[in-house]
């Protein structure tokens, strides 16, 4: 589902150049979870964001649903993520001038899905969010916010979803309720979820963690089954 | 700081704030600047009208010793003497406007005279010596003389030694259109012409230092008999002068309104910067910096800015002076007068208040951001909309006042682009929320997101708009108003305009002169019948009798030319009534025919009596039409038109016009010559001047035009910068959403059509506003409306913006998408 081979991104930086990925591999397979975990600074994002073809490596190619992203234009990578693609961020990133609604109907609309409005009031209903459908983000919790993420990120039953700290900017309960979300959402609809974050118990969560230090990435070897 | 201040520069919107205040600079210093060295060129030029700065003239001669005051007083004089004369030559006699001046005349502008007739001649530096006489063509031609022949003016003789040509102070002679001739002064005694009882206008001028003449007229001013009066500069302001000063009117408009528009992008290229401001203001206020500091902080970055813009547009501001004088340059044929610096003080001073006004209410309400939003990022500067609106409305109407010294223009101004603010808002509102609205019901997300983005801002997207509009509204405005000019000048000056003439024809004179003009192939303009005669009743009550009539204003306090004709002449028109040869039945005895305006003035109607003396006989009529003229064809028109045998009778002669090349021009001479009592006007000098002032304020106008646009394009610059932050973010997220670049093209380009498209509607309706004011009170004239510019500029505003977007968002939309992951 996801290959990596040989990444690594460098930028200018100073005195020279800043080697922030150095030659990392790695594969998950369809429908697996995986946490990338690790201090501030280690390249988790720009992991991230290369994974999702968000930016370019400076080595290196990541395959997704077996095609290269390094071979396709900005636009054919925009095209791959309307279709395949989900994300959660930490910061939820609604668009504040739609309603909690039209948020989850743009990736359906991008990709070219019928019935937008339809799935994504189900979705929402599906989330308890029924009532809220109309409602501004301003007017929403950052729980009800990160909820209507979720349902942004799943509208479209994407083949993979990424979440960057998806629970970053919650507090311990909400962060909680999310979590559970986030996953019984992937067991139902089948996702491969990768997922960056700090948080121990999240981490907990996955079939897989990495962890990123200084631009390199080790498996660590499970605790316990997820 | 420089180095903050650098980065603030790349963030582009130091840069835009440096681009809009120089602007301003230049506009005001060059217009201003301009115009301070027009008024200077025109004083000169009209002192060139009087021959002198000033002018007394007086029935009978003056006191030698108040001559020799003035000259005590340090000032320069001269003196002349009109009176009429005839000329005797061999076999020939002529009435002459013969004119005796002093050796130092003139002392303002320039005498012309030529070594042969009907040339154009050149500049001399004195008059006729003692014992000589200059005659001008007509009256040599008439005479049948040479140069080198005598002539008797009275009982002395003169030699004619050259043509006269022109003189600057020409329209004060006797009688401008007849014959006329220039001789010395000190042959005035012997010439015995002067005699107790003669019609006589002594003329004496004076020129030199405007506080020692001050001085002297003061002196003077008790002396002074009936009969003696000075003459101003005032009073003898051509039409050219009107001309410029109309221009020079709109100049200073356009000064004010550039500078509006530039003091709308100031603000919102200001709005921008505070805005991109706020985390630094928090974090140092977080690391412990006063108010104080901050506010001082920003104000060096502006300062820094103003002296940057004050030596940019310094220097733009003398290539704009210069492109107006060179675009003007036949024009204003003086050299112009060395410009001052007071007009780049002017600008600086103006760009200052706008920085001001403008600039500072969002430094203000930044320099009070809270410390706590390096924590919670929730700060904005928006909502300090109506403190920047009010504080840059009060510095605006200051400054145009200070402009324009016209409070009732101002006010105008204001007024208009209040109602046009306010009007604009109100339209968008209303329109966003409709569209809003449909917009849900519409597939497709591009719309919906397009339209969603802007309601959401919609109260700013209200004020953008509006200033948008305002920019748009100007830049209409002016499109139209210098149609009209130019169409209100084109329409006096066609090519083919008549530019002779011909007045006394003798009855006599009629058939051989017609076979004459026919001969040369002359087209002429027909010939008309002309009575002299003085209106002196209407409806049986003496003119000076009528309440709040004022005979002076109204034209009729002098002899009127009166004509006949059978048929309605070819461009006049019909308002009321029936003409003669038209009326089903005959009309009541002797009807006659009046000019519109002036029936309006004397509040005549048809069947108004009317009555009249011609040459001490009375002549009554009644009113049995009114008729519309065009002043400007330069054919013979007439106040009063009678049947044909009414004024039969009378006695009279007849008028006509036509146009002749140069290459024609020796006709004259031959004309002249077989026709002596017939007198020539020649008028195509003046034509020739008028048409050249018609190209050449054209091509003033469109540098101001210029001006205006640059403007309108910064504040849709500033406009579309200023929501770029925010799409920034928008953007990156919708990419992430795979989202393609056609999309997010379309996304941005439809937003900003749809505000282009409503900001050119609004601007349209409000050109209309501003023109039907500025024609109805400001220039008086007719009132004509554009409704074809509301769709126009629509389609122009919003083509305007989305071009403007298309070159500029590139960046913007190529922006990374990791962004978001960057917590930014």
């Amino acid at each position: 589902m996801i290959k990596v081979e040989k990444l690594s991104k460098t930028v200018p930086s100073g005195d020279g150049e800043l080697r922030i990925l150095k030659g990392i591999d790695l594969e998950i397979k369809a429908g697996q979870s995986a946490a990338i975990v690790g201090p501030s600074g280690s390249g988790k994002s720009t992991l991230l964001g290369l994974l999702a073809g968000l930016d370019s490596p400076s080595e290196g190619d990541v395959l997704l649903q077996g095609q290269s992203l390094a071979s396709m234009s900005e636009d054919q990578r925009a095209a791959l993520r309307a279709r395949s693609v989900g994300f959660v961020f930490q910061s939820f990133q609604l668009l504040p001038s739609l309603t909690a609604l039209e948020n989850v109907m743009l990736p359906l609309e991008l990709a070219g899905m019928e019935a937008p409005r339809q799935r994504a009031s189900t979705l929402l209903e599906e989330l308890e969010l029924g009532h809220r459908q109309h409602h501004y983000p301003r007017l929403l919790s950052g729980g009800e916010q990160q909820r209507v993420a979720i349902a942004r990120a799943f509208a479209s039953e994407p083949a993979i979803l990424f979440a960057d700290e998806p629970t970053g900017n919650l507090d311990a309960k909400t962060g909680a309720h999310i979590t559970e979300l986030l996953f019984s959402l992937n067991r139902d609809k089948g996702t491969t979820l990768v997922l960056v974050t700090h948080e121990q118990g999240l981490a907990d969560h996955c079939e897989r963690v990495f962890e990123m230090y200084d631009g390199e990435l080790s498996e660590l070897p499970r605790q316990r089954p997820c | 700081m420089l180095k903050q201040w650098l980065r603030s520069w790349r963030g582009g919107e130091l840069g835009l704030l440096c681009i809009a205040l120089s602007l301003a600079v230049a506009s005001v210093s060059g217009i201003a600047g301009f115009s301070e060295r027009l008024q200077a060129t025109m004083a000169t030029q009209s002192r060139t009208f009087l021959a002198a700065d000033h002018v007394l003239t007086s029935p009978r001669p003056i006191e030698p010793q108040w001559l020799d005051n003035a000259r005590s007083e340090g000032l320069r004089t001269a003196q002349l003497v009109a009176f009429r004369t005839m000329v005797y030559a061999s076999e020939e006699m002529l009435l002459v406007s013969m004119r005796a001046a002093s050796a130092s005349y003139p002392l303002r502008g320039e005498l012309r005279a030529a070594k042969q007739m009907f040339a154009d001649g050149e500049g001399v530096e004195h008059g006729p010596l003692a014992g000589e006489v200059w005659l001008d063509s007509r009256a040599m031609a008439t005479l049948g003389i040479t140069l080198g022949q005598t002539v008797e003016v009275g009982e002395k003789a003169l030699v004619a030694t050259r043509v006269l040509v022109d003189e600057p102070d020409r329209s004060s002679a006797l009688n401008i259109y007849g014959p006329r001739g220039l001789m010395n002064l000190e042959d005035l005694g012997a010439t015995e012409v002067v005699q107790p009882g003669s019609v006589v206008d002594y003329r004496y001028l004076f020129a030199g230092d405007d506080a020692a003449f001050a001085a002297y007229r003061q002196t003077l001013s008790a002396s002074l008999l009936p009969g003696q009066k000075w003459l101003n500069i005032e009073d003898n302001q051509p039409a050219l002068a009107s001309a410029l000063a109309r221009a020079e009117e709109y100049l200073l408009l356009a000064a004010s309104l550039t500078l509006a528009l530039a003091g709308a992008a100031i603000a919102l290229a200001a709005q921008r910067y505070g805005q991109r401001n706020i985390d630094a203001v928090a974090l140092m206020k977080t690391l412990g910096a006063s108010r104080r500091y901050i506010l001082l902080h920003y104000l060096r970055q502006l300062l820094l800015v103003l002296l940057l813009a004050s030596v940019l547009g310094g220097l733009v501001g003398v290539a704009v002076q210069y492109l107006l004088f060179v675009s003007l340059s036949d024009l204003v044929s003086a050299t112009p007068p060395a410009g001052s610096l007071r007009p780049l003080w002017m600008a600086i001073v103006s760009a200052a208040l706008c920085l001001l006004c403008f600039a500072m209410p969002p430094i203000v309400r930044l320099s009070r951001v809270s410390p706590v939003h390096v924590l919670r990022r929730d700060e904005s500067l928006e909502g300090g909309v109506r403190l920047a609106t009010a504080a840059g409305a009060a510095g605006l109407g200051l400054l145009m006042y200070w402009y324009s010294g016209d409070l009732s223009l101002v006010i105008a101004l204001m007024l208009g682009c209040s109602v046009l603010l306010v009007a604009a808002a109100g339209v968008v509102l209303m329109a966003l929320t409709g569209i809003r609205r449909l917009s849900r019901r519409l597939p497709g997300s591009v719309q919906r997101l397009a339209v969603s983005s802007i309601y959401r801002r919609r109260y700013a997207n209200a004020f953008q708009t509006a200033s948008i509009a305002l920019a748009l509204m100007v830049l209409v405005s002016l499109l139209l108003l210098r149609e009209l000019l130019l169409k209100d000048w084109q329409q006096q000056v066609a090519e083919d305009t008549p530019n002779y003439f011909l007045i006394n024809i003798a009855d006599r004179d009629v058939e051989p002169l017609e076979a004459f003009l026919a001969e040369r192939r002359i087209h002429h303009a027909g010939l008309y019948p002309m009575v002299r005669g003085r209106l002196v009743e209407i409806d049986n009550m003496p003119l000076q009798d009528i309440e709040g009539l004022e005979t002076r204003n109204t034209g009729v306090d002098r002899e009127l030319n009166l004509s006949w004709s059978e048929a309605l002449p070819e461009d006049n028109q019909l308002i009321a009534g029936q003409w003669w040869s038209q009326a089903a039945e005959p009309l009541q005895t002797n009807p006659v025919s009046v000019e519109q305006e002036l029936a309006q003035r004397l509040n005549i109607t048809v069947g108004t009596a009317l009555r009249f003396n011609v040459g001490g006989r009375d002549l009554t009529a009644t009113v049995a039409s009114l008729r519309q003229l065009d002043w400007a064809s330069m054919r013979p028109n007439f106040y009063f038109l009678f049947p044909e045998d009414a004024l039969r009778s009378y006695a009279g002669s007849y008028i006509t016009s036509f146009y002749l090349d140069d290459s024609q021009r020796p006709l004259l001479v031959d004309l002249l010559g077989r026709y002596p009592t017939v007198s020539l006007i020649e008028i195509g000098a003046v034509l020739k001047q008028v048409q050249g002032v018609v190209a050449q304020l054209s091509r003033a106008l469109a540098v101001v035009l210029l001006l205006v646009l640059v403007s309108a394009l910064l504040i849709s610059a500033a406009n579309v910068m200023l929501s770029f932050q925010t799409r920034k973010q928008e953007n990156a997220l919708l990419r992430t959403l795979g989202a393609r670049n056609r999309f997010l093209f379309a996304v941005v380009i439809g937003e900003f059509a749809l505000l282009g498209a409503l900001a050119g509607a609004v601007a349209g309706l409000g050109a209309n506003f501003c023109l039907f004011f500025i024609q109805r009170w400001v220039m008086q004239s007719e009132v004509l409306l554009y409704w074809a510019a509301i769709p126009l500029a629509s389609v122009a505003g919003a083509g305007i913006l989305a071009l403007l977007v298309l070159t500029s968002s590139q960046k913007m939309l190529r922006s990374s998408a990791t962004v978001l992951l960057r917590g930014a």
